[in-house]
C-alpha cells in the first residue's frame, strides 16, 4: 500500500461567468518516504492539488487517501510549508515552531524541548527569541520547515517554499531539505515551477499541463544523491523535462 | 531622531502661540479682562491647584471608566464580527448609522434618561469610544493574512486558539489605533457632558468660570484639557510601541 493515493481527482472553480477546470481527473500515488515534485507552468493546478492534499479545499470528485484513510479537513499526519507569509509575525521563532504542537494540545514543557531540538536541527540556535522580520528569507523558511516537522508528519506538503529566495540561498536550502528528509523519512510533495529544482530534489517529477490541469507525464529521476548539477546526466534530465514543458507552452501560445 | 530635538520641534508652535499671546496682552490689543496675560493664568495654577486636581480627577475617572467599558464590550464583539461573516452582515448598517451620531447630540436624551451626575457622562463617553473601537477591531481581524489562517487549519487549531493566538494579535495594532481615536472622542465628550450634565470635572470648571466672569480660569481649564489630551495620546502610543514590538520595521511609525 502506498502512503498517498489519488484517484481521478477533479476540481472546477467558478469565477463569475467563467468556469475554470483546475484539475481534470488527476491520479497519482506516492510511496512511503518518496520525494515527489509537482512541476508545471502557472495555471496547471499544482497549487490546487496541494490545497486538496492539505485538506484546505475539497475535491469535486475522485478520492484522496493518506495511509488508506480519506482526508477530510486535513490529515493528522500531514504538515504544510507555505511559500511566504506562513510565519506569525507577532510570535518569536520559538513560539512559531511550537504552534503546530500547541494546536494539538502538547504540553508547554514538551513543546519547548521539541521546538529547541528542531530549531537546532535547522541551524537556527541562538535565534529562538527573534521575530520573523528580523530574519532573512532563508531563515524564515527554515523556521517554517522546523514547525512542519515537529509533529513528525508522514506527509510533508511544500508549496513553492523556496520560490522567493535568491539562487544562492535556494541551493543551500535544497541541500538542507534533502538532509532533513533523509533523517525524518517523510513522503514529500513539493510544488515548484523550477525545472532545475525538481530535477535536483525529486525521486519522481510529476509534470502537469494547464487548462484543464492534468498529469502530463511522470519522469523518474534515477541519479543517485547528492546530485551534481555539472553532471551531464543531470543536464540531460533537465533537457528532457524542459522539452515536455515547452510543448505545453507552445500549445498555450497557439504556436 | 534625537529625543530632545523631537520635543523641541513639538513644542515650537506652542511657544510661538505663547509669545503671541503675551504680545497681545502687553500690546493692549485686547482688554485684559477678557484676555488675561499668561502670568495671570499661571497664577491660577499656583493658587487653585488642589481644586483643579480634583476636577481633573473627576474627568479622568469618567473617561477611564467609559473607555474601559467600551474596551470590554467593543473588542470581543469586534473580534466576533470580524470572524463571522453573517454577524458582519447583520451588524454593518447599524454600526454605520450609530457611529455617525455625534455623542454630543445624545446629551439631552442622556440627561432625560439618567438625570444629572456620573451616569449620563460615563454612558456618553462609552458610546463615543465604542464605535471607533469596534470598527478598528473588525478591520484588524479582517485584514489578517490569509496564509496564517491556512497554517492554523492544517495544524487543526481550535477556534479559541485561532482567536487568541492569531486574530487578536493580528488585530492589535489596529485596535490600539482605535483606542487612540476612542480616547480622543471620550475626552471630547467628557468635557462637553460636564458642561451640562454634571457638577464636577474640567467642563464644569470652565462653565462655572464663565458664569463668574473669570477668563483666566477658563484659559487655565482649557490648557489643562489640552495637556491631558496630549498625555493620553502619548501614553497610548507608548503602549502600542510596547506590545507591538513585532511590528517594528514592518510599518511606518505613526
Amino acid at each position: 500500500m502506498s502512503l498517498l493515493e489519488l484517484d481521478a481527482v477533479s476540481k472546477t472553480y467558478r469565477r463569475g461567468q467563467e468556469v475554470v477546470q483546475a484539475l481534470d481527473s488527476v491520479s497519482l500515488s506516492a510511496g512511503f518516504g518518496e520525494f515527489i515534485c509537482l512541476l508545471g507552468v502557472s495555471g496547471c493546478g499544482k497549487s490546487t492539488l496541494l490545497q486538496i492534499l492539505a485538506g484546505l479545499e475539497p475535491a469535486d470528485s475522485g478520492a484522496v487517501q493518506i495511509e488508506g484513510q480519506p482526508i477530510a479537513g486535513g490529515h493528522p499526519n500531514a504538515s504544510v510549508v507555505f511559500q511566504e507569509h506562513g510565519l506569525f509575525p507577532w510570535m518569536t521563532v520559538e513560539r512559531n515552531v511550537e504552534f503546530n504542537m500547541k494546536a494539538r494540545g502538547v504540553g508547554a514543557a514538551e513543546r519547548r524541548s521539541v521546538a529547541r531540538d528542531f530549531i537546532n536541527r535547522v541551524g537556527l540556535a541562538g535565534f529562538e527569541r527573534r521575530y520573523p522580520h528580523e530574519l532573512s528569507g532563508g531563515m524564515r523558511q527554515r523556521v517554517g520547515i522546523a514547525r512542519a516537522l515537529t509533529t513528525r508528519p508522514r506527509l510533508l506538503l511544500m508549496d513553492e517554499p523556496f520560490g522567493a529566495l535568491d539562487a544562492q540561498t535556494r541551493s543551500i536550502m535544497q541541500n538542507q531539505l534533502l538532509d532533513l528528509w533523509q533523517d525524518y523519512r517523510a513522503t514529500v510533495v513539493f510544488v515548484t515551477h523550477s525545472v532545475d529544482e525538481a530535477v535536483f530534489l525529486a525521486d519522481r517529477i510529476v509534470i502537469m499541463s494547464p487548462r484543464p490541469g492534468r498529469v502530463r507525464s511522470i519522469v523518474p529521476v534515477a541519479q543517485p544523491r547528492p546530485r551534481d548539477r555539472a553532471d551531464p546526466a543531470f543536464g540531460q534530465c533537465v533537457g528532457e523535462v524542459l522539452g515536455l514543458i515547452h510543448d505545453d507552452l507552445r500549445h498555450l501560445m497557439g504556436a | 531622531m534625537n529625543r530632545l530635538l523631537t520635543a523641541a520641534l513639538g513644542l515650537a508652535p506652542l511657544a510661538l502661540l505663547l509669545a503671541l499671546w503675551q504680545a497681545a496682552t502687553t500690546g493692549g490689543w485686547y482688554t485684559s479682562v477678557l484676555l488675561p496675560p499668561p502670568i495671570e493664568v499661571a497664577r491660577v495654577f499656583g493658587a487653585q491647584w488642589p481644586d483643579l486636581l480634583r476636577h481633573v480627577g473627576a474627568s479622568l475617572t469618567r473617561v477611564c471608566v467609559g473607555l474601559a467599558i467600551a474596551c470590554i464590550t467593543a473588542i470581543p464583539l469586534g473580534l466576533m464580527i470580524g470572524r463571522f461573516k453573517w454577524l458582519d452582515q447583520i451588524t454593518d448598517w447599524t454600526i454605520q448609522i450609530f457611529r455617525s451620531l455625534p455623542g454630543i447630540a445624545l446629551i439631552p436624551l442622556a440627561i432625560l434618561f439618567f438625570g444629572i451626575g456620573d451616569k449620563p457622562a460615563i454612558i456618553l463617553i462609552t458610546l463615543a469610544a465604542f464605535w471607533p473601537l469596534i470598527i478598528s477591531t473588525i478591520f484588524g481581524v479582517k485584514s489578517v493574512e490569509r496564509t496564517l489562517l491556512k497554517v492554523a487549519r492544517v495544524a487543526r487549531a481550535g477556534d479559541a486558539l485561532v482567536l487568541r493566538d492569531i486574530l487578536l494579535p493580528s488585530a492589535l495594532p489596529s485596535i490600539l489605533t482605535g483606542l487612540r481615536l476612542a480616547a480622543g472622542a471620550g475626552w471630547l465628550t467628557v468635557v462637553t457632558a460636564e458642561m451640562m450634565a454634571v457638577k464636577s470635572g474640567l467642563g464644569y470648571y470652565i462653565m462655572y468660570a464663565q458664569t463668574t466672569f473669570r477668563a483666566e480660569e477658563i484659559i487655565a481649564g482649557i490648557v489643562t484639557i489640552g495637556a491631558i489630551g496630549l498625555l493620553f495620546d502619548q501614553g497610548i502610543r507608548l503602549l502600542r510601541h510596547r506590545i507591538c514590538r513585532w511590528q517594528e520595521g514592518l510599518v511606518l511609525e505613526s
